[in-house]
């Protein structure tokens, strides 16, 4: 079957480090609502080192994604199945990855419209932010892969200064004795709480439709390890500031525990009150990470119907992950329940499934004996 | 929001279908050339048709000394230097005191040859093979000459008319820095960029635009440092404009734009002469439009609208604050009003207990909802301000006193208003005016009523809302192959640091990366004076050039 090129999809390029961003921006702009729960309740004032632990995975997935992004060039993992799996079992697991894409599009929705109306706006229907925020996001998704980044770098600039600003001013209400006793952990329970990677790593997987749309493919690895390093580490830290505030113990009864956080920053009682800081940031780093979901998704459908043009899908998925939204779960505590196991979903989807195409890729190698793709 | 452009642009082009060419009889009635002969009679006659009755049409009839040779001279009274043509064209053919032995040689056959090389005294002189050539060099202030029984046409370079002169610039004040601003004049204005940039590869190249005013544009680089791709890409776009008139730069602006229905300026235009060659230095390239004094910038990303000339002069601190300012006043312009709506309608819970307690109890017995107050005093303002502008300076002071103070003071006390709120628009107000570029101070004064309108209607949120809005419209921007928000997106981290930063000039090594310069380097590193003895330095690919020779 003769292959749709790439070009007609998407002509623009972005930069290993604009796609560093986005995956900077993915992984930091949901977890840190999502993370004291689930790594606080296993893991007590250690939470922290299983999000550091946690980074690993997030680097398996990657390194496998980034090697066979290195064989199949100029290949979304959407093609390569194809190559690989045949044309029918490719499109088949090609079709599973775009599910899981919009999964997250629906579950980041839903979440930041269950942040907003509890939080901020109680009288407003939970529709308004869903719907508002999709909107953006399709319209970027139209505008293509080069806006969505340059957006995003702005964005993160955002994001990231505030969340400094905000855990500076916090040093003065940290009482480090919630973080004690330190280290004392059982390592196996560690593993197994760091090995939840839907909370915290596997954003890693996105890499495996942004690869070919970079400047210099060859430097993915470099660029997707240091933005999961990055990340990770700055949520980490956010989570001994929380720890260090409130202890663990109130950290679990607390809804929005992030939220509470800001509220206790008050300096000279003129500094205070950041609740917007946080709301701003929320948003926009939930928009970045949205769109660029929304983004894989739609070109992985796309390129598996093999279609022409992106914009047909936009809104077609768009609507799906908003309807999806209101009927994923309940409440949050229901999300937080979800996502505090490893399910097998996980692990197939995030390391199953890639470790397979790299056999798969490494069996066609030496049937074939020749070299695929570009060298290392 | 690109799209439905693309989509608008083409809805426009297809209404105005290109026009069939003219008929064959049209062309041959239209067709100058047809009716050009060399007889002087039947051609003056010609050309009175042509130009018709104007009053400043001057043709002047006259013979040589020994009435060889019959000729006339055709001007335009105003545009031409009269004292010149008497003095070196006239005389020399007219006189027979002067000692002018070819004066006595002319013929007919000869005359255009002796005119030409060795009677009259101008410097700039060529010559026209047609009538229509040499009318279009006529209009536009040089003297033709018409020899009888002669096809070809003598043209002399006399133009001169009434100029303004070098004055300061009135939309770009400074402290510090030259006071002189561009004038109407290109001649002057392309006089003024020669003098600071004494480079022989400072460049001026000429196009034309428009039909009927044929306006001189000229495109102003330096050739061994500007992108030859962005310097094609301006001339094509140039090139390719299609109208009959072009009046100001800001014709040019709107033809070579990218986004044509974006609300954010794309080009910046400076009447800064210090400013233009800083531009070129850079490797930018200048569009320069006769009769105005407004130079276009390109490519021109949005952060050059919040440096100003003097941040180059003053110290770096003082630059390094001023943009720090200007960035915060930025903001404030675009969405105080917005978030103080938002947060009265929404949000109260944010605000201090005390302050608010002040505010609620100041809007007590006021009639409107915060979001009509704030439109309502937003547009007072607006109106103030435009009335201010046109007005005579005398009577602007009356508009202001009248309206800000008067006005302002009667609408609290008879409730209309609160003062928070005219606290809120006069800060506003002031922050618009801070931005150092006028048409970007405009694009967020019209961005701020939307906002506070989503303001009102979502809160917080809709602000946000909003914001995501314009950013999206500004990372899709592009200024000729520049991204808009370039370098704080996109940039290197050197350029993003310069954004804000102005280092001092003997650190300020390189050129911007994203204009892609063919030269990076502006100076050898470390040329502060005492840091790095002139033999050690690293040069740059000039300096070694010109050294090279005489040191071996």
């Amino acid at each position: 079957m003769k292959k749709a090129k790439i070009g007609s999809l998407e002509k623009g390029k972005i930069s290993p480090r604009q796609g560093g961003e986005l995956l900077v921006i993915s992984l930091l702009a949901t977890s840190i609502l999502l993370v004291p729960a689930v790594a606080v309740e296993q893991q007590g004032q250690n939470a922290w080192l299983a999000v550091l632990l946690g980074t690993i995975w997030g680097l398996v997935t990657l390194s496998i994604v980034c090697w066979l992004g290195n064989k199949h060039p100029e290949e979304t993992i959407f093609q390569y199945t194809e190559t690989l799996l045949g044309k029918w079992l490719g499109k088949v697991v090609g079709l599973l990855y775009v599910w899981s894409f919009l999964r997250v599009v629906a579950i980041v929705i839903r979440e930041f419209g269950d942040f907003m109306t509890t939080s901020f706006m109680p009288n407003t229907p939970l529709s308004v932010f869903s719907l508002s925020l999709i909107f953006l996001a399709a319209w970027t998704v139209f505008a293509g892969l080069e806006v969505l980044a340059r957006m995003n770098e702005f964005i993160i600039l955002l994001v990231i200064g505030s969340l400094y600003f905000i855990l500076l001013l916090s040093l003065g209400n940290w009482e480090l004795g919630y973080l004690q006793p330190l280290f004392r952990v059982e390592f196996l329970s560690l593993l197994k709480t760091s090995l939840i990677p839907e909370v915290w790593a596997v954003d890693t997987i996105t890499f495996a439709v942004i690869i070919p749309f970079l400047t210099r493919p060859q430097r993915a690895l470099a660029a997707g390890a240091a933005a999961a390093v990055f990340a990770n580490g700055l949520l980490a830290i956010g989570l001994i500031s929380l720890l260090a505030t409130f202890g663990p113990y109130f950290l679990l009864v607390t809804r929005f525990p992030i939220l509470m956080f800001v509220r206790s920053i008050s300096v000279a009682q003129i500094l205070s009150r950041f609740e917007v800081l946080i709301m701003v940031v929320w948003v926009a780093g939930v928009f970045a990470k949205t769109t660029f979901y929304l983004y894989c998704a739609c070109l992985g459908l796309a390129q598996i119907t093999g279609l022409k043009e992106i914009r047909p899908v936009v809104l077609a998925l768009g609507t799906i992950a908003v309807v999806w939204s209101f009927s994923l779960f309940e409440n949050i505590t229901e999300l937080e329940a979800s996502v505090s196991t490893t399910s097998p979903r996980v692990l197939l989807m995030y390391f199953g499934i890639p470790l397979f195409l790299l056999v798969l890729t490494w069996l066609k190698e030496k049937l074939h004996k020749r070299q695929l793709g570009r060298m290392q | 929001m690109a799209n439905a452009f693309t989509f608008l642009k083409k809805l426009v082009a297809r209404k105005e279908k290109p026009k069939p060419p003219m008929t064959n009889n049209k062309q041959a009635a239209r067709k100058p050339e047809n009716d050009d002969t060399p007889v002087l009679s039947e051609r003056l006659a010609l050309i009175k048709k042509r130009l018709g009755e104007s009053n400043d049409v001057v043709i002047r009839e006259f013979n040589t000394s020994k009435d060889q040779v019959k000729l006339a001279l055709l001007l335009i009274d105003g545009l031409v230097d009269k004292k010149m043509i008497n003095d070196n064209i006239m005389l020399p053919i007219l006189s027979n005191t002067l000692a002018n032995e070819y004066s006595e040689k002319l013929t007919a056959s000869n005359a255009f040859e002796l005119l030409n090389k060795h009677i009259t005294a101008v410097s700039e002189l060529s010559q026209a093979s047609n009538l229509t050539q040499a009318l279009k060099m006529v209009l536009s202030g040089d003297t033709a000459l018409f020899i009888d029984g002669e096809q070809r046409i003598i043209v002399f370079g006399t133009r001169m008319w009434e100029k303004r002169t070098v004055a300061e610039p009135v939309t770009e004040a400074a402290v510090r820095g030259p006071r002189e601003g561009f004038t109407e004049t290109m001649r002057i204005n392309t006089s003024l960029l020669r003098r600071r940039i004494k480079h022989e590869n400072l460049r001026f190249e000429t196009m034309k635009a428009g039909r009927r005013t044929a306006t001189d544009i000229n495109l102003v680089y330096i050739n061994d440092i500007v992108n030859q791709e962005t310097l094609a890409e301006v001339r094509q776009r140039i090139a390719a404009i299609d109208t009959d008139a072009i009046l100001e730069s800001g014709y040019i602006e709107e033809y070579i734009e990218d986004a044509p229905f974006s609300i954010f300026p794309q080009l910046e235009h400076t009447e800064r002469v210090d400013k233009a060659a800083a531009a070129i230095l850079e490797g930018r390239v200048l569009v320069m439009t006769d009769n105005t004094p407004f130079m276009l910038i390109v490519p021109t990303s949005f952060f050059q609208f919040i440096q100003a000339s003097e941040d180059f002069y003053e110290r770096p601190y003082v630059a390094l604050f001023l943009r720090l300012l200007r960035l915060f006043v930025l903001n404030i312009a675009l969405i105080l009003p917005a978030t103080y709506v938002a947060v009265i309608s929404f949000h109260q819970e944010m605000l201090p207990t005390s302050l608010l307690l002040n505010i609620t109890a100041a809007r007590e017995g006021i009639p409107f909802p915060a979001v009509a107050e704030a439109l309502l005093m937003e547009g007072t303002f607006e109106v103030l301000r435009e009335a201010g502008i046109r007005l005579p300076k005398t009577v602007g002071q009356a508009v202001s006193i009248v309206g800000g103070l008067v006005i302002g003071d009667a609408a609290i006390r008879a409730g209309l208003v609160s003062p928070g709120m005219v606290i809120i628009v006069a800060a506003t107000a002031i922050s618009t005016f801070a931005i150092p570029a006028f048409n970007a101070s405009v694009a967020l004064r019209l961005l701020r009523f939307p906002l506070i309108i989503l303001g009102a209607m979502m809160g917080l949120y809709g602000v946000i809302f909003g914001l995501i809005i314009i950013l999206i419209h500004l990372a899709g921007l592009q200024s000729f192959g520049v991204p808009y928000l370039t370098p704080l997106v996109h940039g290197t981290f050197r350029d993003m640091v310069k954004t804000i930063v102005r280092p001092p000039w003997w650190a300020n090594i390189f050129r911007p990366r994203l204009l892609d310069p063919q030269q990076r380097r502006r100076q050898a590193t470390n040329t502060w004076a005492r840091h790095t003895p002139l033999e050690e330095r690293e040069l740059t690919h000039e300096e070694s050039k010109d050294r090279q020779p005489g040191k071996g």
